[in-house]
C-alpha cells in the first residue's frame, strides 16, 4: 500500500474525496433543495403570522400546516442532508482511506428524500403528529430510522477502520452525532407514536428529544466541521486542544438534560424545569471551552472560516442566551413567545446552519476538483445569511419581548398584541426573505459547480491543490 | 477516545443517563398517576374523556393548532394567566391522564385553551363555529371546516351558522359546519379543569424563618 | 481554469495535511505539564469555573426542586409532610351538598319532608335528640312505624346509608357525620355536631345488623 499512500500524501485532492463524491453531492444537493423549500415555507409562515388571512381558506397551507411543513423540512431535508454530507466527508478524510460501501449512503440517502417529501405531503392533507421535530406522520418515521442508519454506515466504518489511531475532536463529534442520532430518534418515535406515555409525560419525553436533537446530533455535527476547519486552513493547532475532550464530554452527558425548561410553570413536576435550568447553566463550561478553542476562527480571510467564524458567534451567544433566558424570572416572561423561536432560529440557522455553509464551500471545492465558479455569488451569500440571520432573530426576540410583556399584563387583548408585535414580524420576515434569497443563491452556485466538475472534467489544479505543509505541535 | 467499543458505550451511557433521569424518573413518578376518587361527588376526577372529543383531537391535532394556543394553566403570580380568565389554578400533570394525546403547547399567540370549556360566560357551540368561520385579526379563518350549500331543495340546517354583517350569505344559501368542525368544537368545549386537586392548591410563600 | 490568486475567496486553501493535523493534535493531548514546574493558568481557572457551576447547580436544586416530589408544581414549595392534615372539609357544606342531592329526594329541601309519607326533619326530636339514635337511622336504616312530632309515619323504609352489609349507599363514616351534622342546625334546628368518630364507635359497637324498628330505637341511650 505504500505507492497509494505516497500518492495519497501528494496532493490535497485524492481518491477518498473521489469516493466520497457521490454521496456527498448528492446528499448536499438534495439538502440544498430542502433548505430553498424550507426558507420559503418559513417566509409563508411569517407572512401568515401577522396577516393570517393569507392563504388560509387553502387547507394545505393552514398557519399550522405551514409550520409543521417548514419545521420538517428544514430538520429532515436541509439539516439531515447536510449533516450527513459533512459528517460522512470529514470521517473519510480523517479515517485516511476511501469509504467503503458508498452505496448504502447512496441509496439510503434515496430513501430518506423519499421519505421526507412523503413526510411533508403527509402533513399537507392532514396526517401530521403536532409534535415539534417528529410532525412527519407515524408511518413515515421507521423508514427515516432506517435511511439514517444506512446512510451513515460508510462513515461509522471509516471510523472504525482508521489509518491512525489516534482521534481528532472533529471525529468524536461527527461519530457522536452520527450514532446518538438513530438511538434518540427511535426512543423518540416510542414514546410518542408507538406507545405513546400518558399525560404530560409525552410533553416531558417531547421535550428530551427536541433538545437531544440539537444537542446531541445537530450542534455536535456542526461542532465536528468547525474544529476540522479550523486548524486545518489555519495550520496552526488548536490553542486549548487539551480541554477539548472535557468540553465534548460536558455537552454529551449534560446537554440531554436541559430539555425540560420550556416547561416552566406547566404541569410538571417542579424539579423537571430546575434541573434543566441547572444543566443549562453548567453548559457554559463547554461553550467556553469551545471558545477558547476555536477562536482561531476569527479574523482569517477564507471563505469557509468566515462562515465558520459567524456561526461559531451564533453558537456561543445561542448557549449564552438559553443559559441566562433559562431562569424563571426571564422565563415568565418569554416563554410561549416569539423569543423561544428567536433561541431556535439562532441556533438552527446561525449556529448550525452558517457552520455547515463554511464546510459545504470548503468540502465542495474538493469533491468537485475546482474552485466556485464565482465570488460575487460567494459574497451575497454570506451578506444575506449574516444579515438575514440577524435580522431574523433581532425581529423575533424584539417581538417575543413585546408579546411576553404584554402578555403578563392581563389588559393587553390579543389584538393590541398583536398589533404592537407585527412591525416587528415583518422585520423578521424580511431577515427571512433575505435568507430565502441567499440560500437560492447558494443553491444555483453549487449547481453550477456540480455542472462544471461533471461537464468539463479536468484534474484538479496542482497549484492550488498542493500539498500542504505539516502542521507543528504548539511550542509549549 | 482510541477504544471505538468503550467510546460508543461512553455515548450510550450519556444518552442513556439523560433518558432514565428524565424520562423514565418522570414515569416513575407520573405513569401510575390515577384519578382521584372524590367521596363527595362520588366520582373519580378527571373525568373519561368524551369519545365525540377524542375524534376532535385528532382534528386539532392535524390542523396544527398547537401552533398558537397552549393547554397549560400557569399558578396565579406567574404571568396573567388566572386574571385573564383563563383558569382559577394552575394545571397539573393530573388534569391530562384521561387525553389520549396531549397538546400542552409551546407558544401563545393566541388565548390558552385548558378551560375552554369552562370559560365565564360560557362558550357555546355557535361562538366556536363563528369563530373558526370568520377568523379575527390574530386567528386564521377555517373556511374550508364548512360547507356553503343552498337551501333550495333542501330543509335549512339547525346547524346552519347564523352569520351577519360582511360575512352574511345570500338569501338560499346557508353554511354548515362539516362533521370535522363539529367533531373539533366538542373537543373545545370538553378541555376543563375544573376540579381542585390537593397538589394544585397555591402554597403560602414560607415565611422568614420557617424551614 | 481561470487563474486563482492566493486569496481568492473561491477556493480556500489547506493550511496542514490531513495526517499532521491529527498527530499535532494527539501530542497536544498527551502533554505534561511543563518541566519549569509551573502550574498552566487555564486549567486552575477551568477548574474553579467548573467546580463554581457545580456548587451553584447544588444550591439551585435544594433550593428550588421541591425535594423532587412529583406533586410539588411550584418550585418554591415543599413536598407535604405525611400525615399533615390537608385543609379540612366544612362539613357543613359537605353536608348541605349531600342533603340536597340525595336526602331531599324524600325529606325535601326544606326539611318538612311528604305528609303521610315521609317524616320532616325540621323541628322533629329524632334529629335533635339522642345523637346515638341518629346515627343508628341513617346508617342502619329504619323499619316500621315510627312517630315523628306527633303523626305516625309507616309508609315507606328508610334505607341503611352506612358502610354495613346490605346497604346500597355505603357512605363513609364521615359523609355520615357530615350529613347529620348539617340536619341537626339546618332549618330551625340547634342540636350538637356530630363526629365521624362517633358514627365509627357505634357501627364497631354493633357491626352488621339490619334496621332497627322505633321501639328498638327508644330502648338506646
Amino acid at each position: 500500500m505504500t505507492s497509494a499512500s505516497q500518492a495519497a500524501a501528494t496532493a490535497e485532492v485524492t481518491e477518498i474525496d473521489a469516493g466520497a463524491r457521490g454521496p456527498v453531492s448528492l446528499l448536499i444537493a438534495s439538502g440544498l433543495v430542502w433548505l430553498v423549500v424550507s426558507s420559503a415555507l418559513a417566509l409563508l409562515q411569517l407572512l401568515q403570522a401577522h396577516s393570517p388571512a393569507l392563504l388560509a381558506d387553502c387547507p394545505i397551507f393552514t398557519y399550522g400546516r405551514t409550520a409543521a411543513m417548514k419545521e420538517t423540512a428544514f430538520l429532515y431535508g436541509w439539516a439531515a442532508n447536510a449533516g450527513f454530507a459533512v459528517a460522512l466527508w470529514l470521517l473519510a478524510r480523517l479515517g485516511g482511506a476511501p469509504l467503503r460501501s458508498t452505496n448504502w449512503s447512496t441509496v439510503g440517502l434515496l430513501f430518506w428524500n423519499f421519505a421526507v417529501l412523503a413526510g411533508i405531503v403527509g402533513i399537507a392533507v392532514g396526517e401530521g403528529n403536532s409534535i415539534t421535530f417528529l410532525q412527519a406522520p407515524r408511518a413515515i418515521q421507521p423508514l427515516l430510522l432506517v435511511a439514517a442508519a444506512a446512510i451513515a454506515a460508510p462513515a461509522i466504518l471509516a471510523w472504525i477502520d482508521r489509518r491512525q489511531q489516534a482521534t481528532f475532536a472533529a471525529q468524536w463529534y461527527a461519530v457522536a452525532a452520527l450514532f446518538l442520532f438513530p438511538w434518540l430518534f427511535s426512543a423518540a418515535q416510542m414514546m410518542l407514536l408507538w406507545a405513546p406515555v400518558r399525560g404530560v409525560l409525552q410533553a416531558v419525553s417531547a421535550g428530551w428529544f427536541v433538545q437531544g436533537v440539537w444537542t446531541l446530533w445537530l450542534a455536535p455535527v456542526a461542532l465536528a466541521a468547525a474544529y476540522y476547519l479550523v486548524p486545518k486552513i489555519t495550520g496552526r493547532v488548536l490553542p486549548a486542544y487539551d480541554f477539548a475532550p472535557y468540553g465534548f464530554w460536558t455537552l454529551i452527558v449534560i446537554g440531554g438534560w436541559t430539555g425540560g425548561r420550556h416547561l416552566i410553570g406547566g404541569p410538571v413536576p417542579a424539579w423537571i424545569p430546575s434541573i434543566a435550568i441547572v444543566s443549562a447553566t453548567l453548559l457554559l463550561f463547554h461553550y467556553i471551552i469551545v471558545a477558547l478553542n476555536l477562536r482561531g476562527a476569527f479574523g482569517v480571510k477564507s471563505t469557509a472560516l468566515r462562515f465558520v467564524a459567524a456561526g461559531l458567534l451564533a453558537y456561543l451567544v445561542g448557549g449564552l442566551v438559553d443559559a441566562v433566558f433559562a431562569f424563571r424570572g426571564l422565563a415568565a416572561i418569554t416563554q410561549f413567545t416569539w423569543f423561544t423561536q428567536a433561541q431556535l432560529q439562532l441556533a438552527l440557522y446561525g449556529a448550525f446552519s452558517l457552520t455547515l455553509f463554511g464546510a459545504i464551500y470548503f468540502l465542495g471545492t474538493r469533491i468537485a476538483g475546482r474552485a466556485w465558479p464565482s465570488s460575487p455569488l460567494l459574497r451575497a451569500h454570506f451578506a444575506a445569511s449574516v444579515l438575514g440571520t440577524v435580522v431574523l432573530v433581532a425581529g423575533l426576540a424584539v417581538a417575543g419581548l413585546t408579546q411576553g410583556n404584554a402578555l403578563a399584563d392581563a389588559s393587553a387583548t390579543f389584538e393590541q398584541i398583536a398589533a404592537d408585535t407585527r412591525v416587528w414580524l415583518e422585520v423578521a420576515a424580511a431577515g427571512q426573505a433575505l435568507l430565502l434569497l441567499g440560500n437560492i443563491v447558494f443553491a444555483y452556485h453549487f449547481i453550477r459547480l456540480a455542472l462544471a466538475a461533471v461537464t468539463s472534467p479536468v484534474a484538479p489544479d496542482a497549484v492550488s491543490f498542493r500539498r500542504p505543509p505539516a502542521m507543528e505541535a504548539s511550542a509549549s | 477516545m482510541r477504544n471505538g467499543f468503550l467510546f460508543f458505550l461512553g455515548l450510550f451511557a450519556a444518552l442513556a443517563l439523560s433518558w432514565a433521569g428524565i424520562v423514565l424518573g418522570s414515569n416513575a413518578q407520573l405513569g401510575q398517576l390515577a384519578p382521584l376518587m372524590d367521596e363527595n361527588e362520588g366520582k373519580a376526577f378527571p373525568e373519561r374523556f368524551p369519545g365525540l372529543a377524542a375524534q376532535g383531537e385528532k382534528v386539532y391535532r392535524d390542523l396544527g393548532c398547537a401552533t398558537c394556543h397552549t393547554q397549560q394553566v400557569r399558578r396565579p403570580g406567574f404571568g396573567s394567566d388566572k386574571e385573564r380568565g383563563w383558569g382559577d389554578r394552575q394545571s397539573v400533570a393530573r388534569d391530562y391522564i384521561q387525553q389520549p394525546v396531549v397538546h400542552l403547547g409551546e407558544s401563545r399567540i393566541g388565548p390558552d385553551l385548558a378551560n375552554v370549556g369552562a370559560r365565564k360566560p360560557a362558550y357555546d357551540e355557535a361562538d366556536l363555529y363563528k369563530l373558526l368561520y370568520a377568523g379575527t385579526d390574530t386567528m386564521p379563518s377555517y373556511r374550508f371546516l364548512f360547507q356553503t350549500r343552498s337551501t333550495a331543495d333542501r330543509q335549512p340546517s339547525d346547524y346552519a351558522l347564523r352569520l351577519t354583517g360582511k360575512l352574511a350569505t345570500p338569501a338560499g344559501v346557508e353554511v354548515v359546519p362539516t362533521e370535522r368542525a363539529r367533531l373539533l368544537v366538542a373537543y373545545l368545549l370538553s378541555l376543563h379543569q375544573s376540579y381542585e386537586y390537593p397538589e394544585a392548591r397555591p402554597i403560602e410563600p414560607a415565611k422568614e424563618g420557617d424551614k | 481554469m481561470s487563474d486563482q490568486t492566493p486569496n481568492d475567496p473561491r477556493f480556500d486553501n489547506a493550511g496542514a495535511t490531513d495526517e499532521s493535523l491529527l498527530s499535532a493534535h494527539e501530542r497536544e493531548l498527551g502533554k505534561k505539564p511543563a518541566d519549569n514546574g509551573h502550574y498552566k493558568m487555564l486549567p486552575l481557572v477551568l477548574l474553579f469555573v467548573f467546580s463554581g457551576l457545580i456548587f451553584f447547580a447544588g444550591t439551585y436544586l435544594n433550593e428550588f426542586s421541591g425535594h423532587f416530589d412529583p406533586s410539588v408544581f411550584d418550585e418554591h414549595g415543599k413536598p407535604a409532610q405525611p400525615g399533615a392534615a390537608t385543609a379540612a372539609v366544612d362539613p357543613l357544606v359537605l353536608g348541605k351538598r349531600n342533603y340536597d342531592q340525595t336526602c331531599a329526594t324524600c325529606h325535601q329541601i326544606n326539611g318538612q319532608g311528604v305528609a303521610g309519607i315521609y317524616p320532616p326533619l325540621d323541628g322533629a326530636e329524632w334529629v335533635t335528640g339522642s345523637p346515638e339514635r341518629l346515627v343508628h337511622i341513617l346508617v342502619y336504616g329504619l323499619k316500621g312505624p315510627v312517630m315523628v312530632k306527633g303523626t305516625e309515619y309507616n309508609a315507606a323504609a328508610m334505607p341503611a346509608f352506612g358502610r354495613v352489609a346490605g346497604s346500597g349507599y355505603n357512605w363513609t363514616d364521615e359523609r355520615i357525620a357530615a350529613t347529620l351534622t348539617y340536619i341537626r342546625q339546618a332549618w330551625s334546628n340547634q342540636a350538637g355536631p356530630i363526629t365521624a368518630e362517633e358514627v365509627a364507635a357505634i357501627r364497631t359497637k354493633e357491626g352488621d345488623r339490619k334496621e332497627m324498628t322505633q321501639d328498638e330505637l327508644l330502648q338506646l341511650p
